[in-house]
């Protein structure tokens, strides 16, 4: 509190001054004299801008002495102190359109034009103060190609993200992210199962300070990450950051940037308030509100917990049957986020220093949750007066996150905090004492849960991160032609995990545990690069040749301590247990070499080729096939250059192609069977072969990539367009293949299988109006991919993925789409007629599970609309998901209580469409005089959404899983900000100040997911398994999140 | 030019050994490669019990065929003969007796019955430490009885051979396996009874089950061998073999010779009889079944009526007392004072109503919970030890096959002395289990010696002298199947076999008259009078054989297409 009131009246102290006007216009023109039409000013260290007008013409707000950036797609920026000028010209040198300046594999600088293959550069202030903390969630619906998915809406929990679908059965499927050159490592650390009794864990990336970022780029084909080698098959994302940057940059530059804001849960359902607790209309203490009416009775026993526990507040032996319409929204709370950031640079012709310092607040909107982040980078560069330049970087960021338990709450010795959260029953008083005096938690219902607002308090997951990232870089230019690169980094991240369940928890059999988590992952690399520019007789023709060494070190410990029965209550250490044991205590180490060359020749400017080379040598794969490599080749062409098409509508046209092929080895210690040391048996200590068989011979497997794309400019830009499409084959997969159990093992690592993934990515940017004083942007992305596992291994029909739970797990298939949904079906007959259990009215469960959804959609987009008028610029994001499954336990649980609107209408009785089945035969239908009889079994509904499991069941509790299944269809209005450039006519008197900007922000608004049941309310973007492959399914997650922000930026 | 590479030949010879030793890393050094198979015995044996045992929590075989022969009841899919082979307790069971698994829903990992036997077989074989070959030969024949009394065909001949390169092996008839597995048996006495081997190393404390004592193997080894007999006897004439072993005497003839998988009562190993987990479940599905409680409280009109089992006290825990109304507030669907329950195949209004803390449990002698000394309160992980053995042939089974035997004319003698010795055993076998392996913090009583049991016996004799031969049968599996509560699996191969004992049938009217049936009346002191009848069903008929874990099925392309469980026969079936 005391920092939020200091930095106020700070700002309020800043606001206050006040100065005149000044306008500087100009004309920017290229160096053949034309005028640059769009092209954009900035004011140096503000986010002052404004673009050109058709002729370049331009007119900006700017303090005297200030510095004009003037920058095109294309151009070399330049600068120019505009002294006290009001007229400035400036002349841009350069290629033209397409001629800018990418970052690709291993930091090499590429024009756009040489590119075989489709980089997305990302803009980081796009992903900056938009109430969102997290980095990858903030890229959602701005990339094209990008999958990106949320998982739990509490502070801190991982985000998904893909590139192209999913390459690898088992392994890792996300992009291997490079930051300063270095790995780093975006594992979510699982400590216990999300299917039963997980937290909402984070990803590595989330330790990753976003005002930190200079530069991202996200290379999404493997024809542009096939130097990087091994991990690379996933994609792979550069960023440097401020801090770790080696440009220098003349003069200091001071940020500051502060962010407030509110966050709630974005959705609640619509609760029906007319029926409490019961079934059938008759009231018990259940948890399904399908009894009486509230009209039709006035009074139940009180609660017998309640009133055992509190006799003084239950005088009575009845309590009145009365609705509490707000129990649910009463278990939330409006949470915030609070973020500063300060970032300072400065140098000279040869040195130059930056330091970014952040923190970050969050308090989610469940009570217990929030995350703290802190943040500090330093980096430095200089060139020695023996020609070297020498840089170095360090940051340290610490993380912690609380938060609770989720996951099935049905699994047993479970205790999910969501629980029963959001479908309590309609006359439950969650206001009472959560626990009695003892300090058990209380339930209006006996047990099968913990009090949400018990388990808030108690049952608790912490996790305390810390990543150091240590970097040094030289490079030397030896001739003009030979330059030598030599960088060694660090990247230490450690997890300091408490997972702690309180005595009286329904999970831990009521006596308490403590689970301790102690993982820390190292890595180290090292890459060694000579570039050779020589200069060819030919003057046509550019040769750039790059040999390269690549030294890559992965090494993880991971102990995993668990303590049972606290001996007294609230202390949590694993002394205060009765019975401790090592769960897990692992060491793993990998190691990687690489040798790699790359060569691009170019000709005239507008015609490129590019090939790579790689070889790897991993310690994971057995001594004979340990070596192996692999080539790339991607070409490009300017068309519009190389045949001098000059068009008015055309004005810019290239294709690409590129084809790649990517190794990867296998994970460590996947050759030679082991035993496992099992925990000692009545004091006797045992072993057992383990259930998954190693193979001895295991081969690298391998990713091949055709791509193929175009990128075209119309309309002195006005529309530009970039298209790729692409299809890419994994093959010879090291995966487990399960195996029948009689053979003794569940399963055996083995290469085996394929997998397919094609897909479009298009990327449009329309200038709609492009005004003096208004603009008009709209900015859309869309991305398709088809995810197919393509074959699997003699005889094996199917694997399972993960195993989740009984009914619902996801499959590996060939023809079917990665990770699909397979589950428990209703029985139908060869016409497709549903088969009803004539004695029950509901539907027969099919003896055999069948494909009851696809997690992967069929396509997303995004559309950005932009709009600016002088210092206000208005910006709204709308995305869009298409199709892909959810199961939802959340939606099953909200209809099969019985507490939603939808199900308010309950007086009639229903008849499920379908005809009379054998229960004894699942499929067979019962034939009289040897035709099928119609269903006429009439079903209340009560008995419409809640069945009793067993051989047939209905819709929503207990029915077949394919009902459990929805289309996640949704629509989200993302992000909405409105920004302001306060004039730097305000600041005449502090010449100081280069620029103010003041941003209100909205985040996810409003959302409408079409195919959910209406008053569910329900937004698909939630999952419960985090940043695993796991997706599609939901096991009472905590609902997204509404956020409203405001924020400062300064510079100075 | 030369001289320079020349000097560069050694440095490049140099980088290239330091790099095979920079990337000759990948030895796990988190787990052994081999070990001893001392450590691998106790692993199969518990094993083996947890896969067999009413395992709630994990599954085990006893979780659902105590259901099937109505020791149980509960909500599950095992009501109305539900189960499918994607059932969970199917899943658990199959792949613990064939392969090593890990333990669905916990971190520990769980073990293997068949793959580690095999890996015992092999390594003491060549090691000449043949008791430790004898003792996994007995148990390797024990389980794959099993599994073919449970499924019928079953792989056999080409399982747990991954190693050797078969991924998916055929499934056998399930009467060659049976044939093999008497010679198998036989091979493992002779391992035991090989005086010239080695046996640098013999089990003891390691060997869970017999502390590596050898007669006692031997004897449970020939028992195992007259159990499987007296399963095939309608297919086969197994008198002269029954009569050999039954003359040679070398059979389980002491309380403390019973083959039982024992636990403990350590809960962070949790080394408990997984069916104890019940106690501190907190959605507890394993329901004692009205019709095993009406047999024992002698309600039922066919059989033991009016003749109350003094071992109710140890079988039955209930958390209430006569009086007390539920602890949830709902309405019971059956209740006789203290007893809570529900029907099979119920679908009655109250059946789905919450009654965690007042139904009735399984109880001090089954899963080693609470001696119900009438203090009616909620179980909890602390109300018993959990210590209670996984008995899976003990003495009393002996005599009750012995007079089963008789009865049905494969052998000659006094099926009535068998029949009272049995019970006598029975009733020892209570005291014995309770002292030797459960040892309660609670006082409880010794059972023999009572007069209530004295009193029981000689009704049963009474009753059993009026009855037919066929009854007299009934009562003999009726009695085998009280002794044996816990132990589901040789009573559904009793029921099947014999049609013994007689179980509840919602669809037959005279158990069910008009699809309802009818609780004690008076029974819920709640609602004093007449109970409301409850309405049950049958969707499927009873099941003759568990359908095959169908990941088995898939994974397979050897396997056969799934079972009808409702007319699939074991081969000894007749």
């Amino acid at each position: 509190m005391k920092k939020i009131l200091f930095t106020t009246l700070f700002f309020l102290s800043v606001l206050i001054m006040v100065g005149q006007s000044r306008t500087v216009t100009g004309k920017v023109t290229s160096a053949d004299g034309k005028p640059i039409p769009f092209a954009t000013v900035t004011v140096k260290g503000t986010s002052t801008a404004v673009s050109a007008d058709e002729n370049g013409n331009f007119s900006i707000q700017a303090p005297a002495n200030a510095v004009l950036v003037f920058s095109s797609t294309g151009y070399q920026a330049s600068e120019v102190n505009i002294g006290t000028e009001t007229t400035v010209n400036s002349t841009l040198t350069g290629q033209g359109v397409m001629a800018e300046v990418v970052v690709t594999a291993l930091g090499i600088r590429r024009t756009d034009r040489g590119l075989g293959y489709s980089v997305a550069k990302v803009n980081p202030d796009n992903l900056l103060q938009k109430s969102e903390p997290d980095v990858l969630k903030s890229l959602q619906g701005k990339v094209a190609g990008v999958d990106i998915r949320s998982s739990q809406g509490t502070p801190g929990a991982a985000t998904r993200i893909q590139i192209r679908g999913n390459n690898s059965f088992f392994g890792n499927s996300e992009p291997l992210i490079i930051v300063d050159g270095i790995p780093y490592s975006n594992d979510q650390v699982t400590t216990t199962s999300q299917v039963s009794n997980g937290g909402a864990y984070s990803s590595g990336i989330a330790n990753l300070d976003p005002n930190d970022i200079a530069t991202m780029n996200v290379l999404k084909g493997s024809s542009a990450a096939a130097l990087y080698g091994s991990r690379a098959s996933n994609g792979v994302i550069v960023i440097t950051t401020k801090s770790g940057s080696t440009r220098r940059s003349k003069g200091t530059e001071i940020n500051f940037k502060s962010s407030f804001s509110r966050e709630t849960i974005a959705n609640l359902p619509e609760y029906q308030n007319e029926y409490g607790a019961g079934s059938q209309s008759a009231y018990s203490n259940a948890n399904g509100s399908w009894g009486p009416a509230f009209s039709a009775l006035d009074s139940i026993p009180a609660w017998p917990t309640y009133k055992a526990a509190y006799p003084e507040l239950f005088p009575s032996a009845n309590i009145d049957y009365t609705p509490y319409p707000n129990n649910v929204k009463d278990l939330f709370r409006d949470g915030f986020i609070y973020e500063n950031s300060i970032n300072v640079s400065g140098g000279d012709e040869k040195s130059s220093i930056g330091v970014t310092a952040s923190h970050l607040f969050h308090k989610g909107y469940v009570y217990n949750s929030d995350l703290e982040r802190a943040n500090l980078a330093l980096g430095a560069s200089t060139k020695l007066s023996i020609g070297i330049n020498v840089s170095g970087n360090f940051s340290y960021t610490r993380a912690n996150q609380h938060g609770g338990f989720f996951g099935e709450n049905q699994v047993s010795g479970t205790a999910s905090s969501f629980a029963r959260s959001l479908f309590l029953a309609r006359n439950w008083d969650l206001n009472l004492p959560f626990e009695d005096k003892n300090g058990i938690p209380l339930q209006p219902n006996v047990t099968g849960y913990d009090n949400p607002r018990w388990s808030a308090r108690y049952n608790t997951i912490n996790s305390n991160e810390e990543r150091f990232v240590a970097g040094g870089h030289f490079d030397f230019t030896i001739k003009k032609w030979i330059r030598v690169d030599y960088s060694l980094g660090t990247n230490v991240a450690r997890i300091d995990r408490r997972e702690v369940t309180e005595i009286g928890s329904r999970a831990a059999s009521g006596l308490g545990r403590l689970v301790l988590d102690d993982y820390r992952k190292q890595e180290l690399e090292s890459n060694l690069i000579v570039t050779l520019t020589p200069e060819l007789k030919n003057k046509d023709l550019n040769l750039k040749v790059l040999v390269g060494n690549n030294i890559n070190q992965r090494t993880v410990t991971d102990a995993l301590q668990t303590g049972n029965q606290f001996i007294t209550k609230g202390i949590h250490t694993l002394t205060n247990t009765s019975q401790q044991q090592f769960t897990n205590d692992i060491y793993t180490r990998q190691r990687i070499i690489g040798l790699f060359g790359d060569v691009t020749l170019g000709y005239k400017n507008f015609a490129f080729l590019n090939g790579t080379l790689r070889n790897d040598w991993s310690s994971t794969l057995p001594v004979e096939n340990r070596s192996y490599l692999y080539p790339s080749i991607s070409g490009s062409l300017v068309f519009t250059d190389a045949f001098n098409i000059k068009s008015n509508i055309l004005d810019y046209g290239k294709v690409r192609a590129g084809w790649a092929r990517v190794g990867r080895d296998a994970a460590p210690y996947s050759l030679n069977d082991v035993y496992t040391i099992d925990p000692s048996f009545i004091g006797v200590p045992a072993a057992t072969l383990p259930s998954t068989a190693n193979s001895p011979d295991l081969k690298p497997e391998f990713t091949e990539e055709i791509e193929l794309g175009t990128q075209l400019s119309f309309a002195k830009r006005r529309v530009e367009l970039d298209f790729t499409w692409y299809k890419r084959q994994s093959t010879n997969l090291i995966a487990i293949i399960t195996t029948p159990p009689s053979s003794g093992y569940l399963a055996k690592v083995t290469n085996f299988g394929g997998i397919r993934n094609r897909g479009i990515e298009i990327d449009l940017m329309v200038r709609a109006i492009r005004g003096k004083d208004f603009s008009w942007d709209i900015h859309g992305i869309f991305t398709q991919n088809e995810n197919i596992v393509t074959e699997l291994t003699g005889g094996v029909d199917r694997i399972q993925m993960a195993g989740i739970i009984s009914g619902i797990n996801p499959y590996l298939e060939p023809g079917k789409p990665f990770g699909y949904l397979r589950g428990t079906v209703s029985a139908r007959d060869a016409e497709g007629n549903l088969l009803i259990d004539p004695v029950t009215g509901w539907m027969i469960t099919a003896d055999e599970e069948d494909m009851v959804g696809d997690p992967t959609p069929d396509f997303k987009m995004g559309i950005t609309n932009t709009l600016r008028y002088k210092g206000l610029s208005l910006n709204v994001l709308w995305d869009w998901t298409q199709g892909g499954d959810l199961y939802s336990v959340t939606v099953t649980s909200l209809l099969g209580r019985g507490v939603t609107k939808d199900t308010r209408e309950r007086q009639t009785s229903w008849i499920i469409p379908g005809v009379y089945g054998d229960p004894n035969n699942p499929g067979q239908p019962l034939l009289v005089g040897g035709k099928t009889v119609a269903n006429h079994t009439v079903i209340t509904t009560n008995d419409l959404y809640f069945s009793a499991g067993g051989p047939s069941g209905s819709f929503g509790i207990n029915s077949a899983t394919e009902w459990n299944v929805f289309d996640a269809t949704s629509f989200h209005l993302r992000e909405v900000t409105l920004a302001y450039e306060v004039p730097k006519t305000v600041f005449k008197k502090m010449s100081f100040f280069k620029g103010v900007t003041l941003s209100l922000t909205g985040r996810n608004l409003w959302h409408l997911a079409p195919n959910f049941p209406q008053y569910t309310n329900f937004d698909p973007e939630v999952n419960s398994f985090g940043s695993t492959a796991v997706q599609g399914i939901e096991l009472s997650a905590a609902p997204t999140t509404r956020r409203f922000g405001f924020h400062m930026n300064f510079s100075f | 030019m030369l001289h320079k590479i020349k000097f560069l030949v050694p440095l490049v010879g140099l980088l290239a050994i330091s790099c095979k030793k920079f990337l000759d890393i990948n030895t796990d050094p988190n787990n052994p490669t081999t070990i001893e198979v001392s450590k691998l015995l106790p692993t199969t044996q518990r094993t083996l019990g947890d896969a067999l045992s009413m395992d709630e929590q994990n599954g085990g075989l006893s979780e659902v065929l105590a259901v099937y022969t109505h020791q149980m009841t509960t909500r599950e899919e095992a009501d109305k003969y539900g189960i499918t082979g994607v059932d969970v307790n199917l899943q658990t069971a199959w792949s613990k007796l064939f392969a090593s698994t890990a333990n669905p829903g916990t971190t520990f990992p769980v073990y293997g019955v068949l793959q580690n036997l095999e890996d015992i077989i092999a390594k003491a074989t060549a090691a000449g430490n043949l008791r430790y070959a004898g003792i996994a030969k007995i148990l390797k024949a024990y389980t794959y009885s099993v599994a073919v009394d449970v499924f019928g065909d079953v792989p056999y001949s080409e399982a747990n051979k991954l190693k050797e390169g078969i991924l998916h092996p055929k499934f056998d008839d399930d009467a060659v396996i049976y044939e093999s597995l008497f010679p198998l048996i036989n091979a493992g006495i002779a391992d035991l009874n090989n005086t010239s081997a080695t046996n640098a190393q013999v089990p003891g404390a390691d060997d869970l089950m017999y502390g590596g004592n050898v007669a006692r193997w031997i004897k449970a080894a020939n028992t195992i061998k007259l159990k499987l007999y007296t399963q095939i006897r309608k297919v086969k004439n197994v008198s002269a073999e029954v009569n050999a072993l039954i003359s040679a005497g070398n059979l389980i003839s002491q309380t403390n010779e019973s083959f039982l998988v024992p636990y403990g009562p350590n809960a962070a190993t949790d080394d408990r009889n997984p069916g104890f987990y019940t106690y501190f479940a907190t959605q507890r599905s394993n329901h004692v079944s009205p019709w095993f409680y009406e047999i024992m409280k002698g309600y039922n009109p066919n059989i033991f009526t009016n003749n109350p089992d003094p071992r109710i006290r140890y079988y039955i825990y209930n958390q209430v007392n006569a009086t007390q109304a539920p602890r949830e507030g709902n309405q019971t669907e059956y209740r006789d004072g203290p007893f809570v329950s529900i029907y099979f195949g119920s679908v009655g209004p109250d059946r789905d109503r919450s009654q965690q803390n007042t139904i009735s449990l399984f109880g001090i002698y089954p899963v080693g919970g609470k001696y119900d000394d009438g203090s009616a309160t909620v179980a909890t992980a602390n109300s018993g030890t959990g210590a209670a053995p996984y008995r899976l042939l003990t003495y009393a089974d002996r005599l009750y096959l012995e007079a089963e035997l008789i009865n049905t004319g494969v052998i000659t003698g006094d099926a009535k002395a068998k029949l009272a010795a049995a019970m006598d055993e029975s009733f020892k076998q209570v005291d014995y289990v309770i002292t030797t392996f459960v040892k309660p913090t609670q006082s409880v009583p010794a059972l023999v010696g009572t007069n209530a049991v004295a009193t029981y016996t000689d009704k049963v004799l009474v009753e059993y002298d009026a009855a037919s031969t066929a009854k007299k049968l009934e009562i003999i599996m009726t009695q085998k199947w009280l002794s044996s509560v816990g132990s589901a699996v040789d009573q559904y191969t009793d029921i099947r076999r014999t049609g013994y004992p007689v179980v509840f049938d919602p669809s037959n009217p005279a158990m069910a008259p008009g699809g309802r049936v009818q609780p004690p009346i008076n029974g819920d002191p709640v609602n004093p009078g007449n109970q409301k009848s409850v309405p049950v069903q049958l969707s499927r008929t009873f099941a003759l054989a568990l359908p095959w874990f169908q990941t088995e099925l898939e994974s397979n392309p050897n396997a056969p297409a799934q079972k009808n469980p409702s007319t699939y026969k074991v081969f000894w079936m007749p």
